[in-house]
């Protein structure tokens, strides 16, 4: 098993970078083998990855997104696997060089990055806080989706507008085609983002209950913490952004200038919250005993440690 | 050429003649008839022509002729053109191409590609050739060259449009409006157009959307009766279309069928005064008017575009003075262009096409290696066949020998030996035959070969 994790995990970014490569051919020829072999291609990819991912979160007994490489690889297949979903259902594939090329590269980085023993967090042990993790990840990927197709957006109208008919006016989808993937990725994002916050809420009471919990944590921990207003602003600011979408004919320029603005915002804020407020999701003083399921193989959680999971 | 036969073609294109003396070379199907009759009753006193195969588009008229060995292909033609008054005279003129043997199917395998169409990577033209050749084979039979040649032609041409780019882009005004508007509005189906002006490119354009199933179209035109009787021939014209494309019917049939389904209720006609509202309605705004000078004003645009929340409006201006004054385009989330801009898009989408000529030619060298090989080894096929035949008795003889002395499995693995036994002695007699020094040598082995093995010895032994 230990020699096949091995070898999966040294294919994986090779693989990675084959479907990188495959639809690199697609956007530049547009061959007919290409575009029958892309998406499958990519499928079997994040098949394979999420079974990697599994199998290494069973011998783990953690959600694998403790490492440095552990999160770049869950990033890598969340956005390969995100960007599948919208590609289906617009049937558009000559965006996917981006896409996978990220994914591509991220899986690169986790291929030379510290492959694991730094300190991970005893809380990926913990089912309620590694769902919550999965989600934030999963929603922040489609809300970049969502930001790359705005952009896509901008700059092909842009070119429109300056009559370049190169490359990009001949391989690049519509513009309408354009927005509905940015709003599709977003419909994907806003309920992903609701379930991870509305997840992590409860997940946050069940943890204060919790006996020889550090005081300074339990102190923290309260729902006016900057990071989850924050991510309820952001929330309330996408699903806005859908409801004007739908109901009252948002579209074109303005619409993805603001989905730029906002995934701008999201980034910034974050930061900003991060490292200028207060926030109890830097979970001071906890160790592995406030855990449920006190598992994790990693050494004592330090203090000020951050979850690679909530970046 | 092929040992019995020779093929050839004699060909008035738009690359060797002007459209006045095409049309007189212009052959109809009926005319195309009667010339393949009139080469087949030749053919039945003098068999000197062995088929033909006759190819008329508005581009082009070609004559595909198959005829034995050593007769003259520019007589035989002659003769059967003159015999059925067409003008002959033509393709033995300055204007005519004459091409014979593997030259004459080169021609025919890069026409069937697109690469001789005056718009490089047309698809029409397989169309064609294959109507041509259907209605030579509804007639008669074409002989084993031509009837190789086509097929051949065919298999090319689909390679060529499957494995290159050569056929993709628009490469006309009208089409180029149309890829233009997709890169806006990729579901036609779900977005408005509005036509301004009736005249014949608003017209020919306005065919280019609806074959694109834009959802709705509105012609608006000065004279509301111009604008209400174009809106009138497309309706008439996309319903017959819908309705032989739907039920696959003609004829009475399919007049019924329209009566039933009713007019496009698509196209309508708007009068002059209410193009301002027009446009607002309106996603795509094509403008053909005659007008001195520009119909559409910024103040008209910047009303229409209030109420559309930011989606596109795009608009194209093919009139010659410009319809849609220059301010225009300076509105947001407004797209103006013009017919330079289609002439770009035309020009980008033809220089793509041309880079994929090496690649096309490249597929089209080896489909012609394949005709090739064919065309070396007819002459040589009838004898090879008849050594096989005898090789094949002998190994018949000599397994129910073994069958009847000994036992099935050991007959079954002698004939299994002798079938790979025959194999190479044949692959090795052709392999030799193929290279002979000359093509008098190769012709003294088949005849040693027919000699040595040929049935009317063996009956007689």
């Amino acid at each position: 098993m230990t020699a096949l994790m091995t070898v999966l995990t040294i294919l994986l970014p090779i693989l990675y970078l084959a479907v990188w490569a495959d639809y690199l051919w697609l956007f530049y020829t547009e061959h007919p083998l290409a575009r029958r072999t892309c998406s499958r291609a990519a499928g079997v990819v994040v098949v394979l990855h999420m079974g990697v991912m599994v199998l290494r979160g069973l011998a783990l007994h953690r959600l694998p997104m403790g490492t440095q490489a552990e999160f770049m690889g869950a990033l890598a297949v969340a956005l390969l696997g995100t960007y599948l979903v919208v590609e289906r259902r617009l049937r558009a594939k000559n965006t996917g060089f981006l896409t996978t090329g990220a994914a591509g590269l991220m899986m690169l980085s986790a291929a030379v990055v510290e492959p694991g023993g730094a300190k991970v967090s005893p809380l990926l042990s913990d089912p309620g806080f590694a769902g919550h993790a999965v989600l934030v990840l999963l929603a922040y990927t489609a809300l970049s989706l969502s930001f790359l197709y705005a952009v896509l957006y901008l700059v092909l109208a842009r070119q429109l507008m300056r009559r370049r008919f190169g490359l990009l006016f001949r391989r690049l989808p519509a513009l309408e085609t354009l927005e509905r993937m940015s709003v599709v990725a977003v419909e994907m994002g806003v309920p992903l983002l609701f379930l991870a916050l509305a997840l992590g809420h409860l997940w946050m009471y069940d943890l204060a209950d919790r006996p020889g919990l550090d005081p300074r944590l339990a102190q923290a921990l309260t729902p006016w913490d900057p990071k989850i207003l924050f991510s309820w602003v952001i929330f309330l600011g996408y699903t806005a952004g859908l409801v004007g979408h739908r109901f009252f004919g948002w579209r074109g320029r303005r619409m993805n200038i603001m989905a730029v603005a906002a995934f701008v915002t999201v980034v910034l804020g974050m930061g900003a919250v991060h490292h200028f407020f207060p926030t109890f999701h830097k979970f001071p003083g906890l160790d592995a005993s406030a855990v449920t399921a006190p598992r994790g193989d990693g050494p004592a959680f330090a203090a000020d440690h951050q979850l690679t999971g909530e970046r | 050429m092929t040992g019995a036969t020779t093929l050839h073609v004699r060909s008035i294109s738009h690359k060797t003649a002007p459209t006045a003396i095409r049309e007189r070379a212009h052959l109809t199907e009926a005319r195309s008839v009667e010339l393949m009759d009139a080469l087949s009753a030749g053919a039945a006193s003098e068999p000197a022509c062995v088929s033909v195969i006759p190819v008329s588009t508005c581009n082009r008229t070609e004559i595909y002729l198959e005829v034995k060995e050593g007769a003259d292909p520019d007589a035989i033609l002659r003769e059967a053109l003159s015999a059925i008054g067409a003008e002959g005279e033509l393709f033995f003129s300055e204007h005519a191409l004459r091409l014979d043997g593997l030259e004459a199917i080169a021609h025919l395998y890069r026409l069937a590609s697109g690469m001789e169409s005056m718009m490089l990577g047309e698809p029409q033209i397989t169309a064609q050739l294959k109507e041509a050749y259907r209605l030579a084979r509804a007639h008669h039979e074409p002989g084993p060259g031509l009837l190789r040649a086509f097929q051949g032609a065919f298999r090319a041409g689909k390679r060529v449009r499957t494995e290159t780019r050569i056929s993709t882009g628009a490469v006309s005004v009208a089409f180029a409006a149309v890829e233009l508007s997709r890169k806006f509005f990729d579901r036609l189906g779900k977005h408005r157009a509005l036509l301004v002006g009736a005249g014949e490119t608003g017209a020919l354009a306005a065919r280019h959307f609806l074959q694109h199933d834009i959802g709705h179209l509105t012609v608006v035109n000065r004279s509301f009766e111009r604008a209400e009787t174009l809106a009138a021939t497309l309706r008439d014209e996309q319903s017959r279309q819908l309705v032989e494309a739907d039920l696959n019917i003609e004829g009475e049939s399919a007049a019924a069928a329209r009566a039933m389904r009713g007019p496009d209720s698509r196209i309508i006609a708007r009068p002059w005064d209410e193009l301002g509202a027009a446009i607002a309605h309106a996603d795509v705004v094509l403008s053909t008017t005659g007008a001195t000078d520009p119909v559409i004003l910024p103040a008209m645009v910047q009303a229409a575009v209030k109420d559309r929340h930011g989606l596109p409006l795009f608009m194209l201006d093919i009139a010659v003075p410009r319809d849609i004054h220059p301010d225009v385009a300076k509105i947001g989330n407004v797209f103006v262009f013009g017919l330079e801009d289609l002439d770009e898009i035309v020009q980008g989408n033809l220089a793509a096409r041309r880079n994929q000529i090496p690649h096309a030619e490249r597929l089209i060298g080896e489909e012609l290696a394949e005709f090739g090989q064919w065309l070396e080894d007819i002459d040589m096929r009838p004898t090879v066949a008849e050594f096989r035949a005898y090789l094949e008795e002998l190994k018949d003889k000599q397994v129910g020998f073994v069958r009847k002395k000994h036992s099935d499995e050991m007959a079954d693995e002698v004939d299994r030996n002798l079938q790979q036994f025959i194999k190479k002695v044949l692959g090795r007699s052709m392999s030799t035959l193929r290279n002979s020094d000359s093509r008098e040598e190769r012709q003294r082995h088949l005849e040693t070969l027919r000699h040595l093995f040929s049935t009317e010895d063996r009956d007689a032994d």
